[in-house]
């Protein structure tokens, strides 16, 4: 055996477990019918299952609700990130270490404790409407929202992951920020540029490669986005908050769905495989050349 | 010189501002988790009266409510969540080094290989879940730290292969060569002479496991659904569900599951943004 084999063995040992295993099990159980609470064993329904998706409106909801909160928190997340970033790299501003330190905090700590926090913020009797009373205004169903508008609901889900993800962009940039040579700048400013001038044509063209590689693993993390919706609005009120994700696990999982059914969300799950597939392979193996990351 | 000094002034204060209104909710409910029953919901962020009564039934008595409810304490949870972080972490950072030496050095498998543990960072883990119930339970280890420990690393696995290529690099190739050449296998090389060297390497890209480990809650919540190998993160979510009036005990609780990724992250500042772009951003 190939000395290279042999040290990337114990990885793809796992990987054919948890990776390769899995996917085929997916492709198989996508023509069975399965619904443990009414079934003994699956069986063979041949494309039922793309019939019923092609006619499940629900699920065509979960998908543009999905993209629907990518398409919220990713602008959000880059236009906060890059004011807070260029902030940070203000060589006017004291300790500027530690508020990077700080930043932290909203990334590490565990996407269910953010939910947890937020819940409790946004509660009916909350703090959040006891602050808004105390300066005159009347408090608001925060997650209660009826169905008419959705769009509250969906709103609070974007500012949890908008605060989690937010210091992640920002401290990006400002590292990128700082990695502009001294050299460039003092050029710039001798020929008479202003500090503002520099930064919008001198130094963000040259960290474009940065903002564009976190720009898009927060695309592509935000069809991850599921433990926010447990904690905060488990997919409601009714189903306005049930991104794909949410939906496979209702449709899979939990057996509540309409069409519940363990060969139906085998089904979901290739669907979400392949948008998240079609990401990375049409724009992120683009932007992220590999070789030249790592063998040059 | 005079407007240098007003300039930097009010760059700071705005700065420190923007950062403590940002971080409003975190310092409201650590100071929820100091507050007696009475003051829970108030928008307050200091207690009028300080107390420990939450933490202390959080972390040794559990605490009973009346009709409210009672908890149990979190020790049993916090040992799972323990146990597995620590298994998981040890175990894929050992890997990550392996596969990460390997893909830097011998190029194995060549790019489709590198392409495809970097993607395997992208996919929804939701999306493999299912069949990995029935694995699970297929081979006794479903509802078990033992299966937790196995499926964790499809999580944690491309974070610290990833990481490992990018510190593994700084590594000189020269002592290898010569090592290789006095007739040490590759296996030997890589224990005895480049792992050595990438000690730090190694001890964040555990770090970066374990953090992830630590805050994993739907793998955990679809594979461990009783007591029994319940995680600290899906403790905290039931805690939530069925005793969600108990804001003080629940910040507490926050708090405490908090602190120690909190502390870890800020050992590794330095390596965050490198280590989750995947090494792209310096």
């Amino acid at each position: 055996m190939k000395p290279s084999t042999a040290l990337i063995l114990p990885t793809l040992a796992f990987l054919l477990i948890l990776v390769v295993y899995p996917t085929v099990y997916l492709f198989y159980m996508m023509f069975q019918s399965f619904n443990p609470l009414l079934e003994m064993a699956p069986h063979f329904v041949g494309i039922r299952n793309f019939i019923t998706f092609v006619n499940d409106p629900e699920a065509a909801y979960a998908i543009a609700i999905m993209l629907l909160l990518t398409a919220i928190t990713v602008p959000a997340e880059l236009g906060l990130g890059m004011l807070l970033g260029i902030l940070l790299s203000s060589r006017h501003l004291h300790g500027r270490s530690i508020l990077a330190s700080f930043l932290l905090i909203p990334m590490s700590i565990p996407a269910v404790i953010i939910g947890l926090n937020w819940k409790m913020i946004f509660f009916t009797e909350g703090p959040l409407n006891a602050f808004l009373k105390s300066v005159g205004i009347p408090p608001q169903p925060w997650l209660s929202a009826p169905f008419g508008n959705p769009f509250n609901t969906i709103f609070c889900l974007a500012v949890l992951d908008v605060w989690q993800w937010t210091p992640f962009i920002a401290l990006a940039v400002s590292s990128g920020i700082e990695s502009v040579p001294a050299e460039v700048r003092e050029a710039a400013s001798l020929d008479g540029a202003s500090e503002a001038q520099i930064l919008r044509h001198v130094v963000l063209p040259m960290i474009k490669g940065v903002i564009l590689i976190v720009l898009l693993l927060r695309v592509i993390d935000s069809l991850k986005i599921f433990d926010i919706i447990y904690m905060l609005t488990y997919g409601g009120p009714g189903s306005v908050t049930t991104t794909l994700p949410f939906y496979i696990y209702k449709v899979g999982f939990t057996l509540t769905a309409a069409h519940a059914d363990l060969g139906y969300a085998s089904l979901l799950a290739v669907v979400l495989l392949l948008i998240a597939s079609i990401l990375v392979v049409m724009v992120l193996m683009r932007v992220f050349k590999i070789e030249r990351v790592i063998w040059e | 010189m005079k407007r240098e000094h007003v300039l930097g002034a009010i760059i700071t204060a705005v700065g420190w501002l923007v950062m403590i209104i940002y971080l409003l909710p975190f310092i409201w409910m650590i100071g929820t988790s100091f507050k007696p029953i009475g003051e829970w919901g108030l928008p307050t962020l200091f207690p009028k009266v300080i107390t420990l009564r939450n933490y202390l039934e959080v972390l040794l008595t559990g605490g009973i409510y009346g009709v409210r409810g009672h908890f149990p304490p979190i020790g049993h949870y916090l040992l799972n969540s323990l146990l597995v972080s620590i298994c998981v972490a040890s175990l894929t950072s050992w890997l990550g080094a392996l596969t990460g030496y390997a893909i830097l050095r011998y190029k194995a498998g060549g790019t489709s290989f590198a392409n495809w543990i970097l993607s395997l960072r992208m996919i929804p883990p939701v999306v493999v879940l299912y069949p990995l119930v029935v694995l699970t339970k297929s081979l006794a280890l479903y509802d078990t730290l033992g299966g937790l420990i196995l499926v964790y690393p499809l999580v944690t696995i491309p974070i610290t292969t990833w990481f490992m290529v990018g510190s593994l690099k700084s590594v000189p190739k020269e002592t290898e060569e010569a090592a290789l050449l006095d007739g040490c296998t590759p296996f030997q090389v890589f224990y005895k002479i480049t792992l050595p060297q990438a000690t730090t390497g190694l001890a964040t890209a555990f770090i970066f496991a374990f953090i992830f480990s630590w805050s994993e809650f739907l793998i955990p919540l679809l594979l461990a659904p009783s007591e029994r190998a319940m995680p600290l993160t899906v403790f905290a979510a039931y805690f939530s569900n069925q005793y969600g009036i108990l804001w003080g005990p629940l910040s507490a609780a926050a708090v405490i599951i908090s602190i120690p990724v909190i502390v870890l992250a800020f050992l590794i500042r330095k390596y965050i943004v490198h280590g989750l772009t995947m090494g792209f951003v310096r």
